[in-house]
Parts: structure tokens; C-alpha cells; sequence
């Protein structure tokens, strides 16, 4: 007899595992068949954000009383969203008719060739229908490419400093003085220094840091200065980015650092807004209900201030994040789906509910006289962010989208961390002594960056592109 | 596991260096298995925290006392929001149906491929034998993208088929049968069979087949395994959410309740313990046939 | 391959309803014919096609020519990524092998209490999923409120906010692939040590040679084939590693792409810029390395097995 019985142990005969398997395989399949219900007629919309989710599942409900399509709206991770998304366009299986789309992810779909972009061009429709005037033109420019708009945008999301307001008054300064960065660090220093005038280890005035890739944006941002231009290509080596980054660094690493890590969307980072760790945090129109969410302890402590500029006169106010709403090119009842769209994105109620429930302002010009805006909001102390907010609106700066936006931000991350480490090693550093080095590396990031775009043979060569 | 041991039993006599290696040895297998069992007892336990308890405990959450344990404070709510999840129970069942559907399907393509080319004449099976040979160097990462571009043009993207399907006849499946064939089916005993007028169909399902059961206990749990495991080939295979296994659903709930600690470990759980219940059962068969290709070979 | 005797097959004839030719050896193979031409030859095929393009999905291609390999050359993330996995490979294969060497070597002693409880045990992460594993690793790893950090506070005053996922990814990436493979490897090699011939041990022991000695030339020896097979089933498996950074770096390759490995680059080309070309030039990469790896194993099997 073949020797293989010698390595079976004694044991009582026991089920087959090939029949036992099989029977799991009989079972389970028999429950998915008679689970598959045909793929119904309704349009599917994917978001990625809890609180919009909430908002639109009672108004998509709404919808579907008396319109068509009916919608069927469902929350995925961002990441699910972004994969799923390039996943339907790369194979042409459309994934859901309705795509809410955030900024970061919305340059992916831009990375082939422009009748591979997966969304449906919007351009005319917006033309025709004058809504490219009644909406904020900074809000369009993430969602175009090469002069084409593919998205609707959801909001405008101007960027404040949220401060201690309770330890900054107890110590009796005066923020209005402020309108610089310069400014801020002046007027707030003293706050860097205890009672016997020793430098605390416990208390910074900007919660900033190289790990913080959103919030390095927005300063580049609010400098002038962004990862791609207008055109779409990679614009790394300016003016504006390396004064921005080496001052970035000084803040951090430098002879008097300014700057620490309350790390935006943890918890330990809300722990530390809670100890006074940082004074000042960015904090655009969403992140107001984010703390009220997540820090409520805070209530009546904070207010809201713009942000110090850059220059004198200079933009006081930045962006941060941004979604849309993208039609698949590939769905069948564009027309329904648009008129859909329109009726998610543009109507009074929602822009309502975007503000009592999310804190974030309609992109729509004119709903901008709502009396909502201007109600005070015990939360930051009485003042009455709408408002605020939409003073500085017409103020943010665009941002472009492009394929190379992924690979460019990339760049920009890799060289807030060297400079960082460079600063360390200088010792002392100020934005003046790191300048040079910072100019250095984001040329370097520049070259390599435009070898990725030279390479891509998608994009057509834009005129005046050297070779 | 009765076994040749290597050390005889006249050894040790009176030598405390050997004591004390033993003991020493004992000390490092007790710790190293600490170690390795640690993650799960904590996962269990996280899956039974809350959010808030998350912070303050490590493992138990506690009233006061290291060893006051607030028993009240655990819950089963986590696993009441995971199968909240729509979904979620779902990607369960595409997880119990894509692995066994798989593992059957495959340990009959490999054994019976196995088998003919071990014990069977045929033209071509020279031929066949290095195809196999061959198709075990491949390296998977080589095919990915253009196996996606393959089941884009038959149309096999977004259906369990099109993940079932690459999965029914992997090389080293046909070989692990080939061996086994060669050392487990006596040749005398296939040709009394067709001498008896067996059909080689059905000899082989009635005679060889059963002579081969350990290797086929053995395989169709490595491939269940494998396929409830597989995160790659799903991800980038199935489109819809509700195609998805546990695998994909998973990674997915992480990156929407990134937060949500205990809600995560609920589902890990729920993902990993069908799988564990099985294996640990069967462990000794799957263990052997693992190892079995590697020693004699 | 040993020949049948023509015999037989002139009695199947016979005996079996007349056919030209056995038709059930094809019937036994069709499946794996079927499964192999179309899900291995022709991507196979299609690959050398498809690294000479570049892609935007599948239905977006462009002739480049030799140029992904060009480009491949100068790609600074593709560098990084082999970086990233050689160290990887190595630092796994350094630590993980030797400790499940150890193991086995431990649990192989006699009179161990407990040695089915230990085996199952050390070997029971097999069977979770790299998937899994990293949902684990990604909370037991997190800053303030990870196992990891926690215990080691507790004990040694730690910092309790040390950046594993941060600035020790690559520490981090072992530490969870050895929690979840040691127990296999050992596994491997406590089957080798059963085999090893009792006698051999026995003379080593009579000819007075210590414990070292015995391990370097009894023990050693005797287990070099599983040991080298266990190394380059290491070596293949980590090169691949890609499940795992993805689920505890959320997808990207980490910061300054620290996590970056091969196929998470190649997962990164080919399914989300959609340049699937570009993925199979970088899988075509992989391919030689991995082969090369192969032919030194051979080679360095044959060695042993002539000595």
C-alpha cells in the first residue's frame, strides 16, 4: 500500500473537506444568484463625505417623489471613490452615473486624452444656461482641463485662521492689528513666552507643519504661487512657492519657530487645540463644523480671523479642498442627470442645508444676501462666519487641475520635509537663509516633474512648451 | 505529530548546560508565541471597546485598578454597525462563494491535469509538462496588466467570473497533483482498472481522486485560503460594491471609518474568523500539504 | 517521466469503446489548457506587446517604443520603489528566516510540553491576509492610542507618539510581515529538522562534538535544501509585497514615499494613471530580477547537492 496512509494520524473518519467546500460553494452561490436583482434603472451617485451624505439622502429622497431618474445615493471612502472612479472610466464599466469628485482625485480623471476624461463635458450647458456667471469663477477651475469644465462645483471653502481667542484676550492682545505674517508673529509672540519670560515648549502660534501637505497648499495658494498653471503644466519653480516654503521651514526649524504639530483630523491633534498647544489652526468654511463636531469643548473659546497676507494689501484668504459633481460620460440620460444635478448643487434648500448643517457656503452668487450667513454663532464667540466667509470669497485664489498636479503636490511634500531637515542642520535658519536652498529644490522637483509631462504623448504639446 | 526525533533519549544525563538550554529554549518559544498571539487577543478585544475606551486602555478597560476590569464597558455595537454597512454582508457571502467556488473548481481542473500527465500516455505531454514547468516561473506581477487587458476584451471585468476564472488552473496546483499522482497511485492499480473495463473518466474520479484525498484536502484549503485573502486581483477586477469580497469591503470601510477603531476591528474580526474556525480544524492536513513538495523535493 | 509499457495502451484501445485516439487524457487536460492559454500564454504574449505602449486604459494606446524602458531607467520613483523593496526583501529575510530557524530548532527538542499548542499558535497569522494584517498593524501602530506604542510606554517610557507610519515605515513593514510569516517558515524548517536521520545525530553526539559543532555540520547540512528553498519562497514572496503598505499607508506610497514597493508602483501606473504599459514594462522588470533569483537558487542548490 502506498505509504501516504502512514502520515493520516488515527483520527475518526471525519466530513470529506472536499464536500464540505463544495457544499459552501452550492450554498453561496444559489444566495448570490437569487441576490442579484437586475441592475435597476436607477442612477447611482457616490460621495465620499459623511455630512454631505446626510444632506442628500432626504433631498435625493425628495427628487425621486416626482422626477427622473431616480437616484440612489451611497457613501464610499475617498479613496473607494478615487479608485472606483478611475476603475470605470479605465474600463468603460460605468460605476455610478453621478460622481461627487474631490479636488484630489478630479486631476486623476484629467491624466489621458480629453475625449478619455471620463466625465461629461459641461461647458456648454454651463454657458448656455449663464451659470458660469452666477457662480463663483474660482470655484470652476479644479474641475476644468484644457478649457473644458467637467464638474459642478459644491462650494467655495475661503480659508480663515481659527485662534484661541480666550488666551490671546487674556493676555491682552489685539488681533485687528494683524495683516501680515510678519504681523502675526509680532503681535502674538508674546504668547511663545511664560510669566518668568521663558521660551515654553508647550505653546506654538500656528498649527503648521511639513507632514501637512493640505495647509502647505493653501499658503502657496494664497502667495500666488500652486503646484500647476493655468495651462495645466507643472509650475514648481517660482517666486512665490520658494518664499512660501522657506518660510515653512523657518517657522518649524528655524531660529524662532512659530510653528507646531496638532495634526489636522486626529485626535491627538484636537487634544492638543484643547491644551492651547497651537494658538491659530487653518481653518476653511468645512472645518468650522469639523471642530464643532469633534472639539465642542472649545465653543465660545475660538473666533475667526483672515489670514494674514503675504504683503501688504496682499490676499487675505486661501482654499482648501473643494468637491463636484461629475456626470459619467458614459451614463444614458445626460439631460435628466444634469437637470438632477442642477437641482442638488444649485437649489436654495440644499445651499441652506450646506450652511445650518455643514458650515459651508453656496458657490451661488446670489444666495450670498441670505440672512442665514450673518447670524451670530455662539460657537466662535458671536462672531458670524457666513459672513466672514463670504467676504473673502471672491478673494480665493484658482486652483488648477492637471495630470501632473498628483505628481507635482508630490514634489512639494518631498521638499517641505528636506527643507525641514535642511533648516534643522543650518541651525538659526530664517526665511532669508533658506531661501536659496529652497529655490534650489524646487527647481530640481520642476525638471523632474516636466520629464513625467514631456512624457505623457496624451496630452497634446501646449505651444511655447520648449522641447 | 509522531515523529523521528533527533535527539535520542540517552542524552541530557546530568549535564546542566543542556538543562538549562531547555529551559532557556522553552523561555523563547513561550515568549515568541506571546508575542504572535498578542495582536489577536488585542484585536478581539478592540473589536468589543468603544471609541472612548480606545484611549484611555490598552486591552481591558478598567474602572480604577489595573485589575479592576469594567466588564460593563464592552460591546457588541461594533458588530452590529459593521453588518449595518451595506454590504458588508454581502462582501461576506461574495467571499464564501468566490473561495469556494474557486478551491472546488481548481482542485478538479489541477487534479485531473495533474493526474494525466503523471500517469496517463499521451502526445503532447511532454509538451504539456513543460507548459507547467514553465507557467510556475512566471512571475504574477508580469501578468496583472495584461490579464486586465485580457478580461477587459472578454468582457469578464466586474464579474465573479472574471475572478474565478484565471484563479481554476494555477501551474502549481497541476504540479503539486503530478507529484502526488506519482506517489500515491500505484500503476498496477490503474491498469487492473482498465483491464476491469474502467473508463479512464471514471476510474479517475472513482479510483485515483480518493487515493489522492489528503493532497485534495490539502489543496482546496490552500486555494479557499488564497482566494478569501486576495485583495489585488478584486480591487481592480470588480467595479460595483456589491461584487465585492471582505477583502476589498474591508479596505474600503477602513478608508471611510478611519477613525472608527473599533468599528474597523469588528469587521476584521468578522473577516478573519470564518477562515481561522475552518483552518484550525483542519490544520494538520493543511500543514502537510504545504510542506510536503518542499522536504522531498 | 517514465514510460508506460506499450501494452497498456493497446489494451485501453481494446477495451474501451474504439476511438483514433485517447481522448481522455485531452478531456482531463482541457481544463487547465483552457485556463493556461487564455489567462497565462496570451497576457504573457500580450505583455511584450503592451510594455512597447503607452496606455490610458485599455482603450487609449499609443506606440512608445523602447520607451518606457527608457524612461524606467531615469523614473526616480521606480528607483525608489526597487529601493524600497530590496531593503525590504532583505531586511525580512535577515530577520525573519533566522528567528523561525530558531523556533524550529526550540520546538524540536524532546520532551517539549505543549509542542501542538506552540506550532498551531506561532503558526496561526498564516492564515490571516495581508489585508488583514494591515487593518491590525494599522491600529496597533498608531500614534497614541497603537498596542505597540502603549505597551512600550508602559514598560520602557517610550515615546507614545513615535511615528511608525510615518518616518519607520520600512521598520514597521517587517515587524508586521515577520509577526505574520515567522510561524510559516518555521514550519518549513521543523518538518526539515523531523527528517534529519536520527543517526546521524546520534554518531555526531558519540564523537563527543558539542551542541554548535553539531548544529554547523550535522544539522546545517542536512536542512540546506529546505533552508534555500524557504529563502527564495522569501524572496519571491517579499518582492511582491503590496497589500500590506497599501492598507497601512491608505493607498499612497507614504510619506516621501518611504512604503513605495514594486507592485504598489505598478498597482499605482497601470490602475490609476491608467497607463497599463508603462506596468508592464515595470512587471517585465520584476520578472528578470525574480528570475535571476531563481537561476542563483539553482545554482547555489546545485552546490550543495554536490558537496
Amino acid at each position: 500500500m502506498p505509504n501516504h496512509r502512514s502520515e493520516q494520524t488515527g483520527q475518526p473518519p471525519r466530513i470529506s473537506v472536499f464536500w464540505l467546500v463544495a457544499a459552501f460553494a452550492l450554498a453561496s452561490t444559489i444566495g448570490v444568484l437569487a441576490l442579484r436583482t437586475e441592475r435597476s434603472s436607477a442612477a447611482r451617485m457616490w460621495t465620499f463625505a459623511r455630512l454631505h451624505y446626510a444632506m442628500y439622502v432626504p433631498a435625493v429622497e425628495e427628487w425621486n417623489k416626482t422626477n427622473e431618474p431616480k437616484v440612489e445615493v451611497s457613501l464610499l471612502g475617498i479613496q473607494a471613490v478615487e479608485q472606483r472612479m478611475l476603475s470605470s472610466f479605465l474600463t468603460r464599466k460605468s460605476g455610478a452615473e453621478l460622481m461627487e469628485i474631490e479636488r484630489r482625485i478630479a486631476s486623476r480623471a484629467f491624466a489621458g486624452p480629453l475625449d478619455g476624461v471620463g466625465f461629461l463635458d459641461l461647458t456648454d450647458r454651463l454657458k448656455a444656461e449663464g451659470l458660469d456667471q452666477k457662480i463663483n469663477a474660482s470655484s470652476f477651475t479644479p474641475w476644468s482641463t484644457r478649457g473644458r469644465i467637467f464638474g459642478l462645483p459644491h462650494d467655495v471653502h475661503p480659508v480663515m485662521l481659527g485662534y484661541r481667542a480666550d488666551i490671546v484676550e487674556a493676555a491682552g492682545i489685539d488681533v485687528s492689528k494683524i495683516e501680515t505674517w510678519d504681523d502675526f508673529i509680532t503681535v502674538l509672540s508674546p504668547l511663545l513666552y511664560d510669566d518668568k519670560g521663558l521660551r515654553r515648549t508647550d505653546r506654538f502660534l500656528l498649527n503648521m507643519w511639513e507632514t501637512h501637505m493640505d495647509t502647505i497648499e493653501v499658503l502657496l495658494l494664497q502667495a500666488g504661487g500652486g503646484a500647476v498653471d493655468p495651462d495645466g503644466m507643472p509650475m514648481l519653480d517660482n517666486d512665490a512657492n520658494a518664499r512660501v516654503m522657506a518660510h515653512i521651514a523657518a517657522w518649524g526649524h528655524g531660529k524662532d519657530p512659530i510653528a507646531g504639530d496638532a495634526p489636522y483630523f486626529s485626535a491627538s491633534g484636537n487634544r492638543l487645540l484643547l491644551e492651547g498647544f497651537v494658538i491659530a489652526s487653518f481653518v476653511p468654511d468645512w472645518m468650522c463644523n469639523v471642530w464643532r463636531n469633534e472639539i465642542p469643548q472649545l465653543r465660545g473659546k475660538v473666533k475667526l480671523m483672515p489670514l494674514p497676507s503675504w504683503e501688504r494689501g496682499g490676499r487675505r484668504t486661501s482654499v482648501w479642498g473643494g468637491s463636484m459633481l461629475g456626470i459619467s460620460r458614459d451614463a444614458e440620460n445626460h439631460d435628466q442627470l444634469w437637470e438632477f444635478a442642477k437641482h442638488l448643487y444649485l437649489s436654495p434648500e440644499l445651499s441652506r442645508e450646506l450652511y445650518t448643517k455643514g458650515d459651508i457656503i453656496s458657490p451661488v452668487k446670489a444666495f450670498w444676501s441670505d440672512p442665514m450667513y450673518d447670524k451670530p454663532d455662539a460657537y466662535f464667540s458671536g462672531q458670524a462666519p457666513g459672513r466672514m466667509y463670504i467676504n473673502l470669497a471672491t478673494d480665493v485664489p484658482p486652483r488648477y487641475s492637471s495630470p501632473f498636479s498628483l505628481l507635482a503636490v508630490e514634489r512639494l511634500r518631498t521638499i517641505a520635509s528636506r527643507l525641514a531637515s535642511f533648516a534643522k542642520a543650518q541651525g538659526n535658519a530664517t526665511p532669508e537663509s533658506l531661501l536659496p536652498e529652497a529655490r534650489r529644490l524646487l527647481w530640481e522637483a520642476q525638471e523632474e516633474v516636466m520629464e513625467h509631462a514631456r512624457r505623457n504623448r496624451f496630452i497634446t504639446p501646449l505651444e511655447g512648451e520648449g522641447s | 505529530m509522531k515523529s523521528t526525533n533527533m535527539q535520542p533519549q540517552t542524552r541530557d544525563a546530568g549535564t546542566g548546560g543542556a538543562a538549562a538550554m531547555s529551559a532557556l529554549s522553552y523561555a523563547f518559544v513561550l515568549v515568541a508565541t506571546a508575542l504572535v498571539l498578542t495582536p489577536f487577543v488585542w484585536l478581539v478585544i478592540a473589536s468589543l471597546k468603544t471609541n472612548e475606551d480606545f484611549f484611555t486602555s490598552t486591552f481591558l478597560p478598567t474602572r480604577g485598578g489595573f485589575f479592576d476590569v469594567a466588564w460593563e464597558r464592552l460591546t457588541f455595537r461594533n458588530y452590529l454597525a459593521v453588518f449595518e454597512q451595506p454590504n458588508f454582508a454581502r462582501a461576506l457571502l461574495n467571499s464564501v462563494m468566490l473561495s469556494s467556488v474557486t478551491a472546488v473548481l481548481a482542485t478538479l481542473a489541477c487534479s485531473m491535469a495533474g493526474y494525466a500527465l503523471a500517469l496517463l500516455s499521451f502526445k503532447g505531454r511532454t509538451g504539456a509538462t513543460w507548459l507547467v514547468l514553465a507557467a510556475l516561473i512566471i512571475p504574477p506581477p508580469l501578468l496583472i496588466a495584461p490579464g486586465f487587458q485580457v478580461l477587459f476584451e472578454l468582457g469578464l471585468l466586474d464579474s465573479p467570473w472574471g475572478l474565478i476564472l484565471p484563479a481554476v488552473t494555477p501551474a502549481f496546483g497541476v504540479y503539486l497533483f503530478r507529484q502526488a499522482a506519482i506517489s500515491s497511485v500505484p500503476k498496477e492499480l490503474i491498469e487492473a482498472a482498465r483491464l476491469d473495463g474502467c473508463g479512464e473518466i471514471r476510474t479517475f474520479f472513482t479510483i485515483v481522486l480518493p487515493l489522492l484525498r489528503p493532497t485534495v484536502s490539502a489543496f482546496i484549503m490552500i486555494t479557499f485560503l488564497g482566494t478569501w485573502n486576495n485583495f489585488l486581483t478584486p480591487q481592480i477586477v470588480m467595479q460595483s460594491p456589491e461584487g465585492f469580497p471582505l477583502s476589498v469591503a474591508i479596505a474600503q470601510l477602513k478608508n471611510t471609518y478611519y477613525q472608527d477603531y473599533g468599528l474597523l476591528m469588528a469587521g476584521t474580526v468578522v473577516s478573519i474568523a470564518p477562515v481561522a474556525a475552518l483552518f484550525l480544524i483542519m490544520q494538520r492536513d493543511f500543514v502537510s500539504g504545504l510542506t510536503r513538495g518542499a522536504v522531498k523535493g | 517521466m517514465s514510460a508506460q509499457p506499450v501494452a497498456s495502451l493497446s489494451h485501453s484501445r481494446v477495451q474501451s469503446r474504439a476511438l483514433p485516439f485517447p481522448i481522455a487524457p485531452w478531456l482531463l487536460m482541457a481544463p487547465f489548457f483552457f485556463g493556461v492559454i487564455l489567462f497565462t500564454l496570451v497576457p504573457l504574449v500580450s505583455s511584450f506587446q503592451l510594455s512597447t505602449r503607452q496606455t490610458f486604459g485599455p482603450e487609449f494606446s499609443t506606440n512608445v517604443g523602447a520607451g518606457n524602458f527608457k524612461f524606467l531607467a531615469s523614473d526616480p520613483l521606480f528607483w525608489t520603489a526597487l529601493r524600497n523593496t530590496v531593503v525590504f526583501t532583505l531586511g525580512s529575510v535577515l530577520i525573519q528566516l533566522p528567528l523561525s530557524l530558531l523556533l524550529a530548532l526550540a520546538l524540536n527538542r524532546p520532551n517539549l510540553r505543549g509542542r501542538t499548542f506552540f506550532r498551531v499558535s506561532l503558526f496561526s497569522p498564516v492564515l490571516v491576509g495581508a489585508v488583514f494584517v494591515g487593518m491590525i498593524f494599522a491600529v496597533i501602530f498608531d500614534k497614541r492610542t497603537g498596542l505597540i506604542n502603549r505597551a512600550l510606554h508602559a514598560a520602557f517610557g517610550w515615546d507614545i507618539d513615535f511615528p511608525w507610519l510615518e518616518d519607520y515605515v520600512m521598520p514597521s513593514l517587517i515587524i508586521a510581515t515577520t509577526w505574520q510569516y515567522v510561524g510559516f517558515n518555521m514550519v518549513y524548517f521543523l518538518a526539515a529538522l523531523q527528517n534529519v536521520s536520527a543517526e546521524l545525530g546520534e554518531a555526531a553526539m558519540l564523537d563527543g562534538a558539542n551542541a554548535w559543532n553539531r548544529f554547523r555540520h550535522v544539522i546545517l547540512p542536512a536542512i540546506m535544501p529546505v533552508g534555500t528553498f524557504v529563502v527564495l519562497l522569501s524572496i519571491i514572496g517579499s518582492f511582491q509585497l503590496f497589500e500590506l503598505p497599501y492598507i497601512l499607508l491608505n493607498g499612497t506610497g507614504g510619506p516621501q514615499n518611504r512604503g513605495l514597493t514594486l507592485v504598489m508602483y505598478l498597482y499605482q501606473t497601470g490602475f490609476q494613471t491608467g497607463d497599463l504599459g508603462y506596468a508592464s514594462a515595470i512587471g517585465w522588470v520584476m520578472a528578470l530580477i525574480l528570475g535571476a533569483c531563481a537561476i542563483g537558487h539553482r545554482v547555489v542548490s546545485k552546490r550543495g547537492e554536490r558537496a
